[in-house]
């Protein structure tokens, strides 16, 4: 770089300090970034490369000087603030709810694509997102490809505290398109649940009927990342938090409305537990999309008709399903 | 080496790259890397000469708060034959003194973009920010460049820019032979920066809404000046997001730099750092704290595949101001 540079005055002491200095740092970040490259997650293509891995100590080494004194329990999250370490944490509690609490009895898996992207519909209920936890765990669990799905979650849960920030790190991600196409893009499991607050907010009465599928959007993103659509049923999840009826008191407590359970506004906080229902989770077969491209999703009509079969597959799981139950509880 | 390599690359001869703000962090730094690149004549433009000022560079005086100085501004350039410009004359910091501060972050903007219309620049460069998507909990994880700027309805400076952006998309749909880049940086850290945002970060004892825990993403100082140098010597019309790759939680941002982290509900600290606000930067307090509660998160694809991938993530940006905190004893 020296001999290239154009003759000039000599510059002051200082000035000469400054430009040494960028100049170091450059060459640093250049060191840095040839080191990513070369020893990068990306780097590990070839086979062979069995023997002790000394770049992945390096990377280890420099990592830990470069921390020394820091605190150690880093909290590294991917990019949708999921947290492994605090997922290793909830998941003895996961086991518990998933075996002996709600005794979860899953079928269907065989329908499931070995690896993503997939998109996975359920029908929704109870305003906590118990049934996007406990799918998403047993899929985990049982599918080969072992990689936990996102669920998506209303947008009035990101917005509360305490709850938000542990939705994230369970892997709770904000519905919207744009998460959604990221997510497919990126092949991974994205569990939807179209009815939104409106299958939330269902009363008991209306138990598994399920409501408007949002505008279409699911099968929009569908289309355009070309993920296979798979309509899940749950029964069960709407007997664990029974809405009796929506209570909206005359002053505005941040909530549209109280629900009001067998249980929750009587026992206090005791009454957020939600009831020791039998579930059944059914998995459907993929809709047929094959056929169509990213061109069709500017197909209003044929949107909403797909929406409609979506919507009739995911009640037809849940149905059957219903048919047969003999009981609430087991 | 990169500049060296740069230099090649370069306008035509007897261009001029300006840049404006020259006092402030990025005008300084862009305008040392701008002047040590070979073959390129760079002009520094402020309104006072700053102190320490690489002697490669010229130094023309502006200043962008009078009524006409656009027209000065555009017989400036003409003179100097300046074919690129790079506008970072921003407030670092928003100041109590509200109408000033628009006076310069939208008005300046709109003289500076007048005089480039008027003096044939080729390129006109912005420094923005992706503060200005605002947070929000609506917002998606990451939030691409066509995303609508919401800003903050508190936050002034927030407000200014995104006027000065609005002001800047008209005025660039009216002007389509002056081809115009926009970066938005994320939060700066580094060893050398330093604002209203590193300065209470590096206090020891961090107040942070209780309840909120946002995954956050900070840029490192060496990736931003890196982003506009490119954005200066080559064409790269449209808007980029400048952002570290990777997000962390607040909370474990904190841990890392075994910084406390005080965790107060949200009406408490409105209410507790209302004055202190108010007073230094005319803005409430929510302001500030909404961004640290709710998600902001840029995409920075597009960014790195125009200016290359960048050399310190999140994580790494943030060790970097840490560790530079600390050899210098401060905790």
């Amino acid at each position: 770089m020296a001999e290239r540079e154009p003759p000039h005055p000599p510059p002051h002491e200082d000035e000469l300090e400054d430009a040494e200095l960028v100049a170091v740092r450059e060459a640093l970040a250049e060191l840095r970034r040839e080191l990513r490259a070369r020893f990068g997650p990306d780097a590990h293509r070839d086979a062979e490369l069995r023997r002790i891995d000394w770049n992945e100590l390096f990377v280890a080494l420099r990592r830990r000087i470069g921390t020394l004194g820091m605190s150690e329990r880093s909290g590294e999250v991917d990019e949708f603030g999921m947290d492994e370490v605090v997922l290793r944490r909830a998941r003895p509690l996961f086991d518990f709810l998933y075996d002996r609490y709600w005794r979860v009895d899953l079928s269907g898996l065989e329908h499931l694509p070995e690896k993503g992207p997939c998109l996975l519909v359920a029908n929704h209920s109870g305003l906590l997102p118990y049934d996007g936890l406990m799918l998403a765990h047993g899929i985990e669990r049982l599918h080969a490809s072992a990689e936990r799905p996102r669920f998506f979650v209303a947008d009035w849960l990101m917005t509360l505290p305490f709850v938000q920030p542990y939705l994230a790190r369970l892997g709770g991600v904000r519905a919207c398109r744009e998460n959604a196409e990221r997510l497919l893009g990126a092949g991974r499991f994205v569990l939807v649940f179209p009815e939104g607050v409106k299958g939330a907010a269902k009363v008991f009465r209306e138990r598994y009927r399920l409501k408007r599928f949002g505008r279409g959007g699911v099968i929009r993103v569908a289309l355009e990342t070309g993920a296979p659509l798979i309509p899940v049923g749950i029964v069960g999840a709407e007997e664990a938090h029974p809405i009796l009826f929506k209570w909206r008191p005359p002053i505005r407590l941040g909530l549209p409305f109280i629900p009001v359970t067998p249980t929750f506004p009587a026992l206090g906080p005791l009454g957020v537990l939600p009831l020791p229902s039998k579930w059944r989770v059914r998995i459907g077969a993929p809709l047929r999309l094959e056929r169509l491209g990213p061109d069709d999703a500017r197909d209003e009509l044929l949107l909403s008709r797909l929406t409609e079969e979506l919507r009739v597959a995911i009640q037809g799981l849940v149905d059957a399903a219903l048919v047969e139950r003999e009981s609430v509880w087991s | 080496m990169r500049s060296a390599s740069a230099g090649r690359v370069l306008v035509s001869e007897p261009g001029v790259i300006g840049v404006t703000g020259i006092r402030g962090w990025l005008g300084a730094g862009l305008l040392a890397r701008l002047a040590r690149a070979n073959g390129v004549r760079a002009l520094g433009l402020d309104l006072r000469r700053p102190m320490r000022m690489d002697e490669r560079a010229r130094f023309a005086r502006i200043d962008l708060c009078e009524p006409t100085a656009d027209g000065s501004l555009a017989r400036v350039l003409e003179k100097q034959r300046v074919e690129v410009l790079v506008h970072a004359a921003f407030r670092a910091d928003p100041t109590p003194d509200v109408e000033q501060d628009h006076e310069l972050d939208t008005i300046g903007s709109m003289h500076v973009m007048h005089a480039c219309a008027a003096a044939k620049v080729k390129r006109l460069v912005v420094a923005s920010s992706t503060m200005l998507y605002g947070p929000y909990p609506d917002n998606p994880n990451f939030l691409s460049e066509s995303h609508p700027l919401r800003g903050h309805p508190h936050a002034h400076a927030v407000r200014d820019r995104v006027a000065m952006e609005t002001l800047l998309a008209e005025w660039s749909q009216r002007h389509p032979d002056v081809e115009v880049s926009v970066l938005r940086t994320g939060w700066i850290f580094g060893p050398s920066f330093w604002n209203r945002v590193v300065a209470y970060f590096a206090l020891p004892v961090v107040a942070v809404p209780l309840g909120y825990d946002p995954l956050m993403q900070l840029v490192h100082e060496e990736d931003v000046l890196r982003a506009f140098e490119q954005a200066a010597l080559r064409p790269h019309a449209g808007i980029y997001n400048v952002v570290g790759s990777g997000v962390l939680p607040l909370s474990t941002l904190l841990r890392l730099a075994g910084k406390r982290a005080l965790r107060l509900p949200s009406a408490l600290l409105d209410r507790l750092a209302y004055f202190p606000s108010q007073g230094q930067t005319g803005d409430p307090p929510s302001a500030f704290y909404d961004y640290l509660r709710y998600l902001w998160v840029a995409d920075g694809r597009k960014g790195w595949n125009a200016f290359g991938e960048p050399s310190y993530s999140t994580k790494e940006a943030w060790i970097s101001f840490v560790s530079s905190r600390r050899m210098r004893r401060y905790r």
